[in-house]
């Protein structure tokens, strides 16, 4: 939400002193491993457990933890909640990490476009990126998920339409910081095009920052997933997401807690994770500046 | 000075146009309408929602209706909310003060503990404290509010009974104690990413602060470090802060909307979402008026704090 | 135009109101509604009532667009001409009789009305309700400029003439008998206050309304809760409580937790979930009690996709259907079975309609004899149609969507392709539904009007608003001889006939199958021990249609 006034360097972002630091940083590690194991247990899991995520059987609803094989015990349908949150990984996840690339991208095009035309273009661009930033993101993330039909790739890009400013903000200030320096003057004076320059040489540079930033849009695109599929907004049924397994959990929170404890830890999980590799990379790149 | 405030109000103008077209346009991009709530209505007749449509002035096109409640706005007109027909301030007004008492109390919370954790985390670098506040706070900006609430609700309502689920105070007891029991979780709740946030920044800011010069010169008069700290640490870190409370704004406001959902608290979050399932159009471009004012003077009062104290910044 | 058949049937019999009233008495009784001699002094009203409602009643004037929720506020700030019962007979409320063909307060061709009021009824501020006050009412109903509520049956009325105080006449344009019935949820405002408002949509009164009901408004704390208190000088028995508070709790699981902790006192809608019903009858100190509704939980099939345009796939869908399953397992056991758009507890509910069974081969064989094949994708299809639809309802209810499941995975077996594509309320029930966009739904639906059995906004041809009609056929339904005897029913004026008329009507809507029933919606209503008095009533849309009558056991 801050822009992030990044260091500028000249080496590559690549080198061995930055991998280094980053695979010293415990949480950072700690998170790849966390990821490794709920995508490897997500893109595996519906092949081993013996139940469907999508067989409903009205005799075994409400079954409880470790109920026979229902580990994770059963959902109001008699579905079994392990096999529902492994297939609901891959959607959230999926989700997550696209919302994560398309919110880049065009954060990323605004970003340098503000940042190397300046002038009004810059200005206005970057005063829309405010005007985008003092909603309370919720409303334009609900306004938008009401307006357009639910599906993975609507939410995808309603998350992406809300979190690209901030990718924005952090690109447009390394690119105005960079545009003046002296490989850029060459440049131009090689009589470069302004695309070659914005892209081939001062994008390369601004690559860190990006990097930290869109890792923790990640978790935050899994949040916001999370909280519209959990109105209703969201992902529809019968596909699961973490999100919509807990609509409707609320009802029975008294009941059945398991429905609500266990994807809800499962977003948790997934969400820390992303912010301890967001974290541990902004310190190897380093990169100044926080999240929130 | 007098250029730079221009300047900064001109831009904040443009930034409430660039607002309400925005929320103007996304709000009338949602299908549905102000009318979808007769739609199960046996005798809602289609003329009748048609005369409904007209009388509201739904009818005319989308330009139309915008710089007609533009230009109410800028009477100081806010307009009369579709459901009950009460002018929009007093429907915010009406809700304000429970948001407010929420907002508040977690605001000292997220205050209070945050600046504890991140100074001390600032001044035990490296300690176990502060390595378990590093991955609390991480922990923290990850857990979904409104899931962090069930669970509360579960644990403390359902499970030991301690606290209530929901609402602002018993019907009946309207007594300061009862509303402070209703308050406890929700302003945890919405404290919690608060108190990650504002120690993280502490943290940095103090950090920043301690390797100055200048406290090195007072510790090297003998100062005690609490004295140091007292003086000189908080007062320079709190600077950035208020930057940093304009822009937490927006979020805390999401927080507390989040919040007032899960725990039926009658504020303004909670009207905003009624107001967006009636589609009441007035009222949510109230709100959304409102908090980008809020936003906006929060964010002009911190630049000026910050360009009186540091006439540098000016400048850039 | 069809006056023979209005006629034939208008004056013929005894007037079967007064018989289903006389029914009625032997095992009712509603003292203020019966228009009794007041002795409102007698009682002196101690005590409150909490009602939980899990929608914000926000609009107080009752003339005004408003939802349901809002009628419960209304109920006990006002009174209309006449009253349901929950027998469904109209009782005097502000009337002093119910005006019939034989009694004369309405003429044999139906044209004529009049209305002859009580004289001791006073408005909460001191004035006394007179005939100029109904007069302003109606009139105030068809000013282009107020937003009022609906206006079906007030634009017929023409001429309204004060006779006297407490009596006024009026002409209606056409026979029209519902109106009896819509009378009953007209509720009379002030004309003494209203008049000097330039703009009715912003009077001060729509925040602080004056009535005559049993209880006065006192005080709203917005988004949280209002609060009313009796009136002494009521004119009908009651009120016997002194408060009486409607809270507003969005959440269902909050609502049923606070009846459970004693906050609440009664839990109007959206009640106590299904879920709660089991562990809420054995909760010490509560009484709950199943109240049909007048809303039938069914899958609306938009008739003018190819899908559904043969009878035999919406028989065959219907056949697939395992109502009980669903009923018993989802739903608890909540809710009941029915064959029809009317409710059981209406008078003109049709009992003989042929049972619905759930058999997934006789399903098949529907469809196979229709000539609906299966593909290579097991989906069956007919001249180039796929049998696979769209099914829609509002997002975040969850009943519904695993009901949607559920059905789902029934409709497989047989071939049929269901998709599920849901949307939130305010989207949903906006144009997609009445435009009729989706390509099936599943909603609470309700027929009727003010309880009166005349179902032609929702079945008649003319009520297609898709096809430029004026109601709110959805369905998009359409059949010659139901449109011919809604017409005639709406135009007759005995009960006893129009019950004939009804019974046909759903024979046929049974036989067409416009749209599948799932349940008859039934509401789990909860109330503290000790809260005497009350009383379910389907014929309205609140369980506080009553509060007059509520006490606190001494």
């Amino acid at each position: 939400m801050t822009a992030i006034v990044a260091n500028s360097r000249q080496e590559r972002w690549w080198n061995s002193r930055t991998a280094h630091r980053f695979m010293n940083h415990h949480l950072a590690l700690l998170g790849m491993v966390m990821i490794a194991i709920l995508t490897l247990a997500c893109v595996l899991g519906p092949y081993v457990l013996p139940y469907d995520s999508l067989y409903i059987d009205l005799r075994a609803r409400f079954a409880p933890p470790f109920t026979g094989h229902h580990y994770m015990g059963t959902d109001p349908l008699g579905r079994d909640l392990a096999a529902r949150l492994f297939m609901a990984g891959r959607v959230s996840l999926l989700v997550g990490f696209s919302a994560m690339l398309l919110s880049t991208l065009i954060g990323t095009l605004v970003g340098v476009l503000a940042g190397y035309r300046g002038g009004w273009i810059g200005t206005t661009l970057m005063r829309t990126v405010d005007g985008f930033l003092s909603f309370p993101s919720i409303f334009l993330v609900l306004a938008l998920a009401a307006a357009l039909k639910p599906s993975p790739m609507m939410i995808t890009v309603v998350i992406a339409a809300t979190s690209w400013m901030e990718v924005a903000r952090i690109v447009e200030a390394e690119v105005r910081s960079l545009r003046e320096r002296e490989f850029v003057q060459a440049g131009r004076m090689l009589g470069l095009s302004g695309t070659h320059i914005m892209f081939r040489e001062i994008l390369p540079n601004a690559v860190g920052p990006i990097i930290v930033a869109a890792t923790l849009t990640v978790a935050r695109a899994i949040l916001m997933e999370a909280y519209i599929s959990f109105l209703g907004y969201g992902i529809q049924p019968p596909l699961p997401s973490w999100g919509n397994m807990l609509n409707g959990a609320q009802q029975y929170l008294g009941t059945a807690p398991w429905l609500a404890i266990i994807p809800g830890a499962a977003i948790t999980i997934a969400v820390t994770s992303f912010n301890f590799i967001g974290d541990g990379l902004r310190d190897a790149l380093d990169v100044r500046g926080d999240h929130s | 000075m007098r250029g730079f405030l221009l300047n900064r109000l001109s831009q904040s103008l443009v930034l409430l146009l660039i607002v309400s077209v925005i929320g103007f346009v996304v709000l009338n991009l949602i299908p549905g309408g102000p009318l979808a709530q007769f739609g199960l209505d046996p005798s809602m007749t289609q003329d009748d929602l048609n005369r409904l449509k007209e009388q509201l002035g739904l009818n005319r096109p989308l330009w139309m209706q915008y710089l007609d409640w533009a230009w109410r706005l800028v009477q100081g007109d806010w307009g009369h909310s579709f459901r009950d027909g009460a002018p929009v301030l007093d429907v915010i007004g009406r809700h304000l003060v429970a948001t407010l008492l929420l907002m508040g109390s977690s605001t000292v919370i997220a205050i209070a503990v945050g600046t504890w954790i991140g100074i001390r985390g600032a001044t035990h670098r490296y300690s176990v404290f502060d390595y378990l506040a590093t991955v609390g706070a991480m922990v923290a900006l990850s857990i979904p509010t409104f899931w962090f609430g069930l669970v509360g609700i579960y644990v403390f309502s359902l499970r030991l009974g301690w606290l209530p689920a929901g609402n602002m105070y018993t019907i009946g007891d309207g007594s300061v104690l009862n509303h402070i029991h209703h308050l406890i979780m929700p302003s945890i709740v919405l404290a919690l990413v608060h108190v990650a946030i504002w120690s993280r920044y502490m943290r940095t800011a103090t950090l920043d602060v301690i390797s100055q010069e200048f406290v090195k010169t007072a510790r090297a008069k003998g100062l005690s470090e609490r004295r140091i700290l007292m003086k000189h640490v908080v007062g320079n870190a709190l600077l950035p802060m208020i930057t940093l409370a304009g822009m937490q704004l927006p979020s805390v406001l999401t927080g507390a909307l989040v919040t007032e959902t899960v725990f039926t608290w009658p504020g303004m979050g909670r009207l905003f979402l009624d107001s967006l399932g009636y589609s009441d159009y007035p009222v949510v471009m109230g709100l959304l008026m409102f908090s980008a004012i809020l936003v906006v003077l929060c964010n002009l009062i911190a630049d000026i704090v910050v360009a009186i104290i540091d006439p540098r910044i000016r400048l850039s | 135009m069809t006056k023979d058949s209005t006629t034939k049937s208008g004056y013929s019999r005894r007037d079967a109101l007064r018989l289903m009233a006389a029914g009625g008495i032997a095992c009712f009784a509603a003292p203020n509604l019966l228009g009794k001699p007041a002795f409102a002094d007698t009682a002196n009203p101690t005590g409150r009532v909490v009602v939980g409602l899990s929608q914000e009643p926000t609009v107080f004037h009752p003339l005004m667009a408003h939802i349901e929720v809002d009628d419960a506020v209304h109920f006990s700030l006002f009174d209309a001409l006449f009253r349901i019962d929950p027998k469904g007979v109209l009782q005097p409320n502000l009337a002093a009789e119910v005006p019939t063909q034989q009694n004369g307060g309405i003429s044999e061709d139906g044209l004529k009305w009049r209305v002859r009021l009580r004289d001791d009824v006073r408005w909460h501020d001191g004035e006394p309700f007179t005939a100029e006050d109904v007069k302003f009412t109606l009139e105030l109903i068809t000013n282009p400029n107020f937003r009022a509520w609906r206006t079906g049956g007030h634009s017929l009325v023409r001429d309204i003439t004060v006779v006297s105080p407490t009596e006024l006449t009026w002409r209606m344009e056409e026979a029209f008998a519902p109106y009896l019935s819509f009378l009953t949820e007209t509720f009379m405002v002030p004309k003494h206050i209203l008049e000097k408002e330039a703009d009715p949509n912003a009077a001060a009164f729509n925040q602080a309304p004056v009535g005559t009901g049993a209880f006065k408004w006192a005080q709203r704390v917005a988004g949280d809760h209002l609060e009313l208190v009796a009136n002494p000088q009521y004119f009908g028995d009651g009120p016997y409580i002194e408060r009486l508070v409607f809270k507003y709790i969005p959440d269902m699981t909050v609502l049923y937790t606070q009846f459970k902790s004693g906050d609440i006192d009664l839990t109007d809608q959206a009640y106590i979930t299904a879920d709660h019903y089991e562990e809420a009858k054995t909760l010490p100190g509560r009484v709950v009690t199943l109240v049909s509704g007048a809303s039938v939980e069914s899958i609306y099939l938009n008739l003018e996709k190819p899908q559904f345009k043969d009878p035999a796939v919406r028989k065959a869908l219907y056949a697939a259907m395992d109502r009980k399953a669903i009923i018993d397992a989802i739903y608890y056991g909540v809710g009941t079975l029915t064959e029809t758009f009317m409710p059981r507890t209406s008078y003109y509910y049709n009992p003989n309609l042929p049972a619905q069974e759930f058999n997934l081969d006789r399903a098949r064989q529907i469809l196979d004899e229709a000539g609906w094949v299966p593909g290579p994708d097991g989906i069956r299809a007919k001249d180039g149609v796929r049998l696979s639809f769209a099914n829609s309802t509002t997002s975040g209810n969850n009943l519904r969507e695993q009901v949607q499941q559920f059905l789902q995975q029934t409709f497989a077996e047989i071939g049929v392709e269901m998709t599920i594509s849901n949307l939130p309320a305010a989207v949903m029930f906006g144009e997609f539904w009445l435009k009729s966009q989706f390509d099936s739904a599943i909603a609470g639906v309700t027929h009727l009007i003010a309880a009166d059995p005349d179902a032609t906004n929702r079945l008649a041809t003319s009520a297609i608003a898709a096809k430029g009609g004026k109601g709110s056929n959805v369905g998009q339904y359409s059949n010659p001889e139901v449109d011919a005897l809604l017409k005639k029913g709406a135009q007759t004026f005995d009960p006893e006939a129009r019950r004939e008329i009804y019974s046909r009507i759903q024979e046929i809507v049974r036989e067409d199958l416009p749209f599948l029933p799932l349940f008859a919606a039934t509401y789990v209503v909860g109330r503290k021990e000790g809260l005497e008095g009350w009383e379910p009533n389907s014929n309205t849309r609140t369980a506080s249609w009553h509060a007059a009558g509520w006490r606190w056991q001494s």
